[in-house]
């Protein structure tokens, strides 16, 4: 009865915690997502004015990780360009995640977009859609039922990468975690910890698998 | 009025020859059906005469206005993406694989090109598509999304999705080649209906019964050539290329 009591008394920091888990997962798949639909677009152009920037930015933001990536953008920039010293961890951490993210969705979103049938442009086109047109009304809305699965996928990737945030010191579950950890020296709060993270991850499924179903209904 | 001449047209997909040299016309009202054996270069002729596919070679009018020049591949003519359209919408298609819109049911997939490339309004694309439905047979299938519509629907909505934007002439890409034999009937009704209202109609098919009964004049393409352009009484009964008499034999034969 001791450890629930102890744990229940952590519970509010812990939730607190949480939300910043949760604000900057949700913003930067929501930054990611539009950036990662610019890209794929990019890299689908035939134009190499266009797809060659588009692929070397997947490139890069794929080819190293992302806690450097964080690192960099968070203690590197600043030094660099004094300017652009980005004083809040957050708003660090928030452009470190959507722009990596980004390289990753962009790949999901062009892979979905090419899966769909030849077929679909050329009726779209041979009713007098331009290309842009035919994009939007037509392959891309097919599209998005094929990327829900590994979006999913990739959302709950970043929602655990998020503890990386944990080093720069940005209060997320992790590094509350660690200072309760540290500060009791208690391991026990590793429980609730693991705990909050498995709820987070399975309302997202949840959420994930309602929306593939709402996007199937035609099938 | 002549609405589609073609002079000399060639496309060559890397190496191959796919068609060489075509040149055909297509009246005002006249049905034309075109035959020949796979491989004969008639789905990718028809393709090429609304832009589906680049000519290599050859000059393509639409309503007798020069629109595709090309010499090696070299576009001769310039035309402003806009015009390029508006001659384009001159030209209705309706594919072997019917390409439905499967995320939109059989209204909304007439409806989409007039509200979004006419702009006629919500209002007046769902009449329009309800009217065009109703006349190829399909006043109980409105709301109903593709995957839940035979074969032989699926094509007539496509036709339908065609007609809505009042095309000058209709091109058929082997419309009856991917239907289960008892739904062929269906869209073949449909199409004999379109040609004796009056439409222009260049049909790519293997159904020799419709190109017999509907067909004012029949093509037959071998290689990528034009092997024999006649009237189907004459071409049925006697064809005069030894490759059209080979074909005719083989299809008897089946």
């Amino acid at each position: 009865m001791d450890s629930l009591h102890q744990i229940a008394n952590w519970m509010p920091a812990l939730v607190h915690a949480t939300g910043t888990t949760l604000a900057l997962t949700a913003t930067s798949v929501v930054t990611a997502l539009a950036l990662g639909i610019v890209l794929a677009l990019a890299k689908i152009s035939g134009n190499s004015w266009i797809n060659k920037p588009a692929t070397a930015y997947v490139f890069f933001f794929r080819g190293t990780p992302l806690l450097i990536q964080l690192f960099f953008i968070y203690f590197g920039l600043p030094q660099i360009f004094p300017e652009l010293n980005i004083s809040s961890r957050f708003l660090a951490a928030y452009i470190a995640f959507s722009l990596n993210i980004a390289a990753y969705l962009a790949e999901i979103i062009r892979a979905a977009i090419q899966s769909i049938d030849k077929g679909q442009m050329e009726a779209a086109r041979s009713l007098g859609m331009g290309y842009g047109q035919a994009m939007r009304l037509v392959v891309i809305p097919q599209s998005y039922r094929r990327m829900i699965p590994p979006v999913c996928n990739e959302f709950i990737m970043v929602l655990k990468d998020t503890a990386l945030v944990s080093i720069i010191a940005l209060n997320d579950l992790t590094f509350q975690t660690k200072m309760i950890a540290s500060n009791k020296a208690s391991a026990l709060v590793y429980v609730p910890a693991l705990a909050i993270y498995l709820v987070l991850t399975a309302i997202f499924t949840i959420i994930f698998n309602n929306l593939e179903k709402k996007f199937s209904v035609y099938e | 009025m002549l609405i589609i001449r073609t002079e000399n047209i060639c496309k060559t997909f890397v190496t191959v020859e796919a068609v060489k040299n075509v040149s055909l016309s297509v009246d005002q009202g006249e049905v034309v059906a075109v035959i020949g054996p796979s491989g004969s270069g008639k789905s990718t002729f028809l393709r090429c005469i609304n832009g589906l596919e680049t000519i290599s070679d050859g000059e393509i009018y639409i309503d007798e206005e020069l629109f595709e020049k090309r010499v090696h591949g070299h576009p001769q003519v310039r035309i402003s993406k806009e015009r390029r359209s508006e001659i384009l919408l001159k030209t209705g298609m309706v594919f072997q694989r019917f390409n439905l819109f499967p995320h939109k049911t059989a209204k909304e997939n007439v409806m989409l090109a007039p509200v979004n490339v006419k702009k006629i309004g919500e209002k007046a694309a769902a009449a329009l598509a309800e009217d065009l439905l109703a006349k190829v047979g399909l006043a109980d299938k409105f709301d109903e999304f593709p995957a839940k519509l035979s074969g032989g629907q699926q094509q007539r909505v496509a036709i339908a999705r065609a007609l809505a934007m009042a095309p000058e002439i209709m091109l058929f890409d082997e419309p009856t080649s991917a239907l289960d034999p008892e739904l062929v009937e269906d869209v073949l009704h449909v199409m004999v209906d379109l040609a004796k209202s009056g439409m222009t109609m260049l049909v790519v098919t293997h159904e020799m019964g419709f190109a017999r009964e509907a067909a004012d004049r029949v093509v037959f393409m071998v290689d990528g050539e034009v092997g024999e352009v006649g009237p189907p009484s004459e071409f049925f009964t006697n064809p005069q290329n030894p490759r059209a008499r080979q074909f005719m034999k083989s299809i008897l034969h089946q």
